[in-house]
């Protein structure tokens, strides 16, 4: 058992220490993350507001991220395990997109990956976004190292299919459905609690002091209910997005290399 | 007395609540159960695209009859490997594995095939049909990770004390993980 105890711990140790190569979620969260410094400051400005602006309004959220040295790590995988370590769209919808870029250097090839939410998959299958986002609008830009010209137009692209699919209303009318459905179960609980301890009770706890514990019970299952999967992790400054949703990712997507 | 009564209803909500764990394990087994029906579907997405894939190449490389029968033998044997996860085994996955893994060595042989026919790497719906095999395969690879996962999770949690006692008891068993493709550790030549 101790063995076993002893083995489970290595075990995890390593899965973790082979993830510490991907990069941490940013802190305060950001869509455009440029790693290897191929933009200018203006430009990535630029496009945080365009995709933080794209977030809010259909609740889709594209992240760029580019990367010197992809570590190894296949493109495809790589913008994988971003998206689902970042949690990148939103938990349900699985509405993320992780547009993952590693430049051309002297001994290696440039590479870049469109990796696509399980929600998106279907708006965007693999040859749409191989044939009209990678290969026509990115690659040739990056070609003539036009880093952000090429992701600008690309991000175009994929905001003009995607528009229609997504909205924040619907998602919004979906989170408070969701939100409230755990809420009659509580009320139901409640009357049975009241009506319990309160017949054999009524003449002494009327005053409601020992009724506290009680009280801190309810706040406290509701209270790991409700919080479940959701980080509330809200930026304050520019507008923001809302923060990473908890997205999920299976690989979909397309890439290419120049 | 009435003092015992409010005592033995709150250690009885207390296990009604917690469960001891029970919940837990029924929720880590069904995820374990939806992340392999993930593979399964990731798998047979692969196997509809070769009809088509197959019949594309023919048109243009109708020399190859060996290497395209090859692919479609193999995907007939892969699809007729079906496992019910109930009885999945280190025996029955392997085997699942084996199966799968002719399909992809059949497959990969196809695409070096076909880099010998220029007219057909030109033609769009090839182009496609190869984005969406290259696509699929990712998708292979990062559902039998996530069903790794969540059955390291279960296989954890189950085995963890208190639970390891009494989890046998209600048929939470140990499950079995994917293991990498023999030589899978070894990174593919590519020669230019």
């Amino acid at each position: 058992m101790k063995k076993l105890i002893i083995l489970l711990f290595v075990l995890v140790g390593t899965v973790t220490s082979l993830m510490a190569q991907i990069p941490d979620r940013p802190v305060p969260p950001r869509l455009v993350n440029d790693f290897a410094g191929l933009l200018q400051k203006g430009e990535v400005k630029n496009m945080e507001n365009a995709l933080e602006q794209f977030a809010r309004q259909t609740s889709t959220q594209i992240v760029v991220v580019t990367v010197p040295d992809l570590e190894g790590y296949a493109p495809g995988d790589f913008a994988q395990q971003i998206g689902e370590k970042w949690g990148v769209g939103q938990k349900g919808d699985d509405n993320g997109l992780v547009i993952l870029l590693k430049p051309k250097t002297n001994d290696s090839r440039g590479e870049v990956f469109v990796a696509t939410g399980y929600g998106l998959e279907g708006v965007l299958p693999d040859a749409i976004v191989n044939r009209e986002i990678v290969d026509n609008e990115m690659i040739p830009r990056f070609k003539n190292n036009d880093y952000y010209g090429g992701l600008a137009t690309g991000i175009n692209v994929i905001m003009d299919i995607t528009r229609g699919e997504y909205t924040a209303q619907q998602y919004q009318e979906k989170v408070s459905r969701g939100g409230s459905a755990g809420i009659p179960f509580f009320i139901i609980l409640f009357v049975l609690f009241i009506s319990l301890f309160g017949r054999s009770r009524r003449r002494r706890f009327y005053t409601g002091g020992s009724s506290l514990p009680f009280w801190m019970a309810m706040g406290m299952m509701s209270g790991g209910h409700r919080s479940s999967g959701s980080f509330g992790n809200f930026s304050s400054g520019g507008g923001g997005f809302g923060g990473f949703g908890g997205g999920s990712f299976g690989g979909g997507g397309a890439g290419g290399s120049w | 007395m009435k003092r015992l009564g409010i005592v033995l209803i709150a250690v009885v909500s207390a296990f009604l609540f917690s469960s001891c764990g029970y919940n837990k394990m029924v929720e880590l087994d069904e995820q374990v159960t939806s992340s392999w029906a993930q593979v399964e579907n990731v798998y047979q997405r692969r196997a509809d695209l070769i009809p088509n894939l197959v019949n594309t190449v023919k048109g243009y490389a109708s020399h190859e009859q060996e290497t395209l029968e090859g692919v479609i033998e193999a995907r007939s044997k892969a699809t007729s490997v079906n496992i019910d996860l109930e009885k999945l085994t280190p025996e029955t996955l392997q085997q699942f594995n084996q199966a799968q893994d002719g399909l992809s060595s059949a497959l990969s042989r196809l695409m070096v095939v076909v880099e010998r026919y220029p007219d057909l790497k030109a033609n769009q719906n090839f182009l496609d049909l190869q984005a969406q095999l290259e696509g699929t395969e990712n998708r292979i690879a990062v559902e039998r990770r996530k069903f790794n996962q969540t059955t390291q999770t279960y296989n954890a949690y189950i085995r963890k004390f208190p639970r390891v006692i009494y989890a046998g008891w209600f048929g939470f068993d140990k499950k079995s993980y994917f293991e990498a493709q023999q030589g899978a550790e070894k990174a593919p030549e590519v020669q230019f």
